[in-house]
């Protein structure tokens, strides 16, 4: 067989006696289920090629068979520690579809579910990236400290992960009584103990020298190569939809959005922890402002239907970026083409252009500092 | 900010942390306390009640065999499964009444949603391993059974810490 029929980083290269090929996955416990395919000079990257699609599930097409409601459990299957972000876009589309007014208490109580989950998403994706660095002490304090905030949404939805608490017209149940108390409680507790991580992870001089002016993404080529989210804005591009295109009730919540000049590892790994202490007070504002009482879902029919051809485009900023859906209904129950535009996937672009130049050792520390994750990106 | 100060600085931040309270639940020993007695649907208002979303619960005496929950299953898990029971309940001609696979359900609760006859809950009940692909399935008799489920830990928040109590 010859090589044009293979897939990459599987053929044979006739390349300089210096350069080796390198494939760091789709086994590596650090890669996530995907490949990277580098090539090394001694220990400086040549060329990269990432290479998703070893987690590919049909999350789309598998949309086209099922009605509106039946959509939930699985759309939120990408990411299941961000389940409330992933099925947002969906569940404003829908609504834009069949014509759905959402009462006020539910908008609010999305709101805290989406920060809380931008959290604990966000916590998960720091123990990794400290893991990456060697720096155990990084990977079992948010591990652990995650639980305080997957106790509320616990509380709140009555599942750890996948909640399946968003649907067309609102969320699924009310809050608990006394809710507010415990959240605030919970919340105020977890801002002070993610303040300790500056201490002992970034302001550390061994972190900082680590990643600091490794995989610099300048600001003229984050536009061009659109990425988004955290990425973006660790290039210094105040770019964040809850402020620029405000769905649900984040224009009526004072949104802070976290910019940074320097584009290197540090400051995309900075970012993240940086928005976590903006979602504490986005929750605790949420909480003030929610209104005490009224419905938090609207009564549909059984099968809800689109009226006619139709199509609706919503995104959201999610954990990793914006995070769009596109919704086609031809007027039946199940709707007619979903697509999920997501983060991790646009932020993933960036990665040859990051690595070009890079030692191989810091390699997972810019790789993982993308905000990337694989599941998603392969839908 | 010398590199000296800052290790130290890091150091004696993981330090302070000796004197602080344990935060891991252990778990077989305690257990952890929810809100309400799981997750339920009032089909009058169309609103859940916040719980757990565990094991089911049937009430017999309340299912009219009407399949709403498997339909709703359908395209989701298709863990329910409609079965003959040899009982003889009133509003029930059929019959017939779901039987659940935990082996394949996901615990999504859209069955609660779907039943407008408030037969079917979900409990407090997480501990459902088995040895055997069979015993995951549970028949109607067994979702019948309320169960007994131990909470006695929540999270509380000292000056020292965290900690599940």
């Amino acid at each position: 067989m010859t090589n044009e029929f293979l897939p990459p980083g599987l053929a044979l290269q006739k390349a300089d006696e210096r350069i080796m090929t390198l494939n760091v996955g789709p086994q590596h416990p650090g890669s996530g289920h995907m490949r990277i395919i580098v090539q090394i000079d001694g220990d400086y990257i040549v060329a990269c090629d990432p290479d998703p699609g070893y987690v590919h599930r049909g999350e789309e097409k598998m949309a086209e068979y099922r009605n509106y409601i039946t959509n939930i459990p699985h759309l939120e299957r990408p990411v299941i520690h961000d389940s409330c972000n992933v099925l947002y876009p969906y569940v404003l589309g829908v609504e834009e579809l069949l014509g759905i007014e959402v009462p006020e208490r539910a908008k609010y109580v999305r709101v805290i579910c989406s920060e809380l989950n931008r959290c604990i998403y966000t916590m998960y994706w720091l123990a990794i990236y400290g893991i990456f660095l060697g720096h155990s002490t990084m990977f079992m304090w948010p591990a652990g400290d995650r639980e305080l905030l997957i106790d509320l949404m616990e509380k709140i939805s009555g599942a750890r992960v996948t909640h399946a608490h968003f649907v067309p017209g609102g969320v699924r149940n009310d809050l608990p009584p006394n809710f507010e108390e415990v959240c605030l409680r919970q919340v105020n507790y977890f801002e002070k103990r993610i303040r300790e991580y500056a201490a002992v992870f970034y302001d550390n001089p061994i972190l900082i020298s680590r990643t600091q002016d490794t995989g610099v993404l300048s600001r003229e080529d984050a536009i061009r190569l659109g990425v988004t989210g955290s990425v973006l804005r660790a290039s210094g591009v105040d770019y964040d939809l809850r402020k620029k295109e405000p769905y649900d009730v984040y224009e009526e919540l004072d949104v802070h959005s976290n910019v940074m000049k320097e584009g290197d590892s540090y400051a995309r790994s900075k970012i993240p922890w940086l928005d976590m202490l903006e979602s504490c007070n986005i929750i605790k504002q949420a909480l003030e402002k929610m209104p005490k009482s009224g419905s938090v879902r609207v009564k549909l029919k059984p099968n809800p239907k689109g009226k006619g051809f139709d199509s609706v485009y919503k995104r959201v900023e999610s954990g990793r970026g914006s995070l769009g859906c596109h919704i086609v209904s031809d007027g039946k129950v199940e709707p007619y083409r979903l697509k999920l535009s997501v983060g991790s996937f646009r932020n993933l672009i960036a990665l040859p252009y990051l690595l070009k130049g890079e030692k191989l050792g810091n390699m997972p520390s810019v790789y993982w500092s993308l905000n990337y994750w694989p599941v998603e990106a392969d839908r | 900010m010398g590199t000296a100060t800052g290790i130290i600085r890091a150091l004696n931040s993981g330090i302070k942390h000796i004197a602080t309270k344990r935060f891991t639940l252990r778990y077989p020993e305690e257990k952890l306390k929810f809100v309400g007695d799981g997750y339920q649907f009032d089909p009058s208002t169309g609103v859940g009640i916040a719980g757990l979303k565990g094991r089911h619960m049937l009430f017999h005496d309340h299912c009219t065999g009407c399949q709403l929950c498997s339909i709703a299953c359908e395209g989701v898990a298709e863990a329910i499964a409609m079965v003959k029971v040899p009982e003889n309940q009133k509003q029930n001609k059929k019959s017939i009444m779901p039987q659940i696979d935990y082996g394949k359900c996901v615990f999504c609760g859209l069955c609660v949603d779907a039943c407008p006859f408030y037969a079917l809950y979900m409990t407090n009940d997480y501990e459902l391993s088995s040895f055997t692909k069979e015993g995951l399935i549970y028949t109607p008799a067994q979702l019948q059974v309320k169960p007994y489920v131990a909470q006695d830990s929540e999270i509380i928040i000292t000056k020292w810490g965290a900690t599940h109590g």
